[in-house]
């Protein structure tokens, strides 16, 4: 479908990051989608995005990431900002315990606003500050298992592990994507999630060839 | 550093840099002699556009003197001639002389003046630990470009955290949003602490009720309201936006909570809120309007942008040649939008939110609590008795029982007319010092607080 454009793809997997404000998402997403990490980047007000392809396979993903404020009161804004999601990132910093210890209220967030079967990764972020640990790597990833999570720990400074945990969640979101294909006989359409989400440029994503002006 | 206290901000003589806010993500390589700091203070500054139609020096000299004139009668100068005052600030208030205008505009110096001791007592009081963490973790995040605010020991992250942190005082039930961060950054580039305080209360209090609540409740309606009107005014626009799944509230909140602060040339921001501190809210759709059609106002400019994301990404990548101060805020004066234009649609979209079954939890938004300006707040603060001496600061002061009974509630008899800051409530630092005698030639009694 590329009407011109550099990157052919054949999936777009929009993915969202949530978690407290300060834990790191921002740098999260620079650090995966341009390689960059600075200690200083703005707090985010609305909503972030950046987008990455990648290749699973043979298949070339374009990973639409997105980023928003964490504090609690942009909740009541940011609603929409789940739409269509097929997979998400929360993030918790394993330097400060009272990010982690918030996890099951965001994943409660998570579940009133994206579908269910969107693929969720608990990420203990910051560990090149692994003495000032306040979580043990045990306990979040017993909790991740128990609720059916995937689980990592990442630096965005440093960049350990920031490539293999969203790769890991693309991988993962593909998977699904590929055995709803096989499933279904009918449709070719396929949805884990609203117009955005897993579906082929083409059906869902609008192409240059599919606006009426 | 000297340059927030409203000294004159001249500092490179023929440097006509724009320098943009816009945060990048590289490293700081760290402050001082390396990367210069442009007039604004901002370092290193992205590559900046030159700006041909900066006023001559002669011209600014002469708007100031308009202004020296204005203020130093100001209540004469908004009882009588409040058009002269919009116009001027229309046309950009002079760097120099923001600092003295801004407080004047918002009515911060009548806050201040009628509540001596307050901001100094708050800045000194421990704050919630709650807020201090969050607000400690922000401190280096506004602005992190600005030679102001590049040290954790400068001024400017110190006044960010006692300003920040006095408002939470102030009012606790409110804490604190991020978005307050940039807002009382610019603040304080211009202004000393306690007078940005008091700009930052109006702004929260008067201009943008509803905006950094808990709720933000009044964003959510705003976002209606904008979405109404970019309908009616720039309808194919609104259609793509539409057909792409580009809500307002994907582009919205960072514009209108920090005033565009983060999302506008610099120069181009103070012209904003020079405005904005004269019209109120009105602008902000203005501005915003302005730069949906600048994005995406031709056929071929939505042609470029099949999804959701191109759209979003056109929205922050207009040129920053039609940013610049001068042509923008023209477009933006131009913008069909009136005062009353605004109301009847907020009027309208408010109607449709209340049909809703489950609209978000909290409480319902109240724009009638929104001043439209420095007019009408000279008008509020002037029934309130807002005279040498006098306290419209109503929190307080209606913890004192008036002489003759009447009821606590004052909402129905103060609805539109007075001052917003009478609505709030009746809690907050304790009061100093004995009650005001009566002033107001009016008997009103649900003026006096």
């Amino acid at each position: 479908m590329g009407n011109g454009t550099e990157e052919d793809y054949n999936f777009v997997f929009k993915v969202v990051l949530i978690g407290e404000s300060g834990v790191g998402k921002t740098n999260l997403l620079s650090r995966f989608t341009r390689n960059e990490f600075s200690h200083d980047s703005r707090t985010t007000i609305g909503v972030e995005f950046s987008t990455r392809t990648v290749m699973l396979g043979t298949a070339a993903v374009k990973a639409q990431i997105w980023d928003t404020a964490g504090l609690e009161r942009y909740r009541a804004i940011t609603s929409a900002y789940y739409r269509g999601a097929v997979g998400a990132l929360l993030v918790f910093d394993l330097t400060k315990h009272q990010t982690y210890a918030v996890v099951e209220r965001w994943l409660k967030e998570l579940y009133d606003h994206a579908e269910a079967t969107i693929v969720v990764m608990l990420v203990g972020n910051k560990s090149d500050l692994s003495q000032a640990r306040e979580v043990p790597t045990e306990e979040a990833r017993m909790f991740a298992e128990n609720n059916g999570l995937l689980f990592l720990e990442t630096s965005a400074l440093d960049s350990t592990n920031v490539e293999l945990a969203f790769e890991t969640v693309l991988k993962e979101i593909f998977e699904k994507v590929s055995k709803q294909r096989q499933n279904s006989t009918r449709t070719n359409a396929i949805t884990l999630g609203g117009a955005q989400g897993g579906q082929e440029p083409g059906s869902g994503e609008k192409r240059a060839c599919c606006i009426s002006l | 550093m000297a340059q927030a206290l409203g000294e004159d901000l001249v500092q490179s003589p023929g440097l006509q840099d724009d320098s943009s806010s816009l945060g990048s993500d590289s490293e700081l390589s760290g402050p001082g002699p390396y990367r210069q700091a442009d007039r604004y203070g901002f370092i290193g500054g992205s590559s900046a556009e030159p700006g041909p139609d900066h006023p001559p020096a002669d011209l600014i000299r002469q708007r100031e003197m308009k202004w020296v004139e204005m203020t130093s009668h100001w209540e004469k100068t908004m009882s009588r001639r409040y058009k002269k005052v919009k116009m001027q600030c229309r046309k950009g208030i002079p760097s120099a002389l923001r600092a003295r205008c801004w407080p004047l505009l918002c009515g911060a110096h009548v806050c201040q003046k009628n509540n001596p001791g307050t901001y100094q007592e708050l800045a000194e009081a421990p704050g919630d630990p709650q807020w201090m963490e969050t607000i400690g973790r922000d401190l280096h995040r506004q602005f992190p470009l600005h030679e102001m605010f590049v040290s954790p020991q400068g001024h400017g992250q110190q006044g960010l955290l006692h300003v920040l942190k006095a408002y939470t005082l102030y009012r606790p039930e409110q804490g604190y949003c991020q978005a307050q961060g940039p807002v009382a950054a610019v603040l304080l580039m211009h202004l000393p602490p306690e007078e940005a305080f008091w700009c930052l209360v109006q702004i929260c209090e008067v201009y943008l009720p509803g905006y950094y609540g808990p709720h933000m409740e009044a964003v959510r309606l705003d976002a209606e309201v904008f979405m109404a009107l970019l309908r009616r005014l720039l309808p194919h626009v609104h259609k793509h936006l539409q057909q792409v799944g580009v809500g307002p509230l994907l582009y919205l909140p960072e514009w209108f909570l920090c005033l565009f602060s983060r999302s506008l040339p610099f120069p181009t921001v103070l012209r904003v809120w020079d405005a904005f501190l004269s019209e109120g809210a009105k602008v902000l759709f203005r501005v915003g309007l302005t730069l949906v059609r600048l994005a995406l106002g031709t056929a071929e400019q939505r042609r470029a942008c099949p999804g959701l994301l191109e759209t979003l990404g056109a929205l922050r990548a207009i040129s920053p040649t039609q940013l610049q101060e001068e042509v923008f805020m023209s477009q933006v004066h131009g913008v069909v939008l009136s005062e009353r234009d605004l109301q009847r649609e907020i009027k309208a979209q408010l109607a449709q939110l209340a049909q809703l079954p489950d609209s978000a939890p909290g409480p319902p938004p109240r724009p009638q609590a929104r001043l439209p300006g420095a007019q009408a707040i000279f008008e509020a603060q002037q029934l309130a008795g807002a005279q040498p001496g006098a306290k419209p600061e109503v929190p307080r002061i209606v913890v004192q029982p008036p002489e003759e009974p009447r009821p606590p509630r004052r909402k129905p008899q103060t609805r539109g007319k007075t001052f917003h800051g009478l609505l709030t409530r009746a809690r907050g630092p304790p009061l100093e010092g004995p009650p005001r005698p009566q002033r107001s030639s009016t008997s009103f009694l649900d003026t006096r607080f």
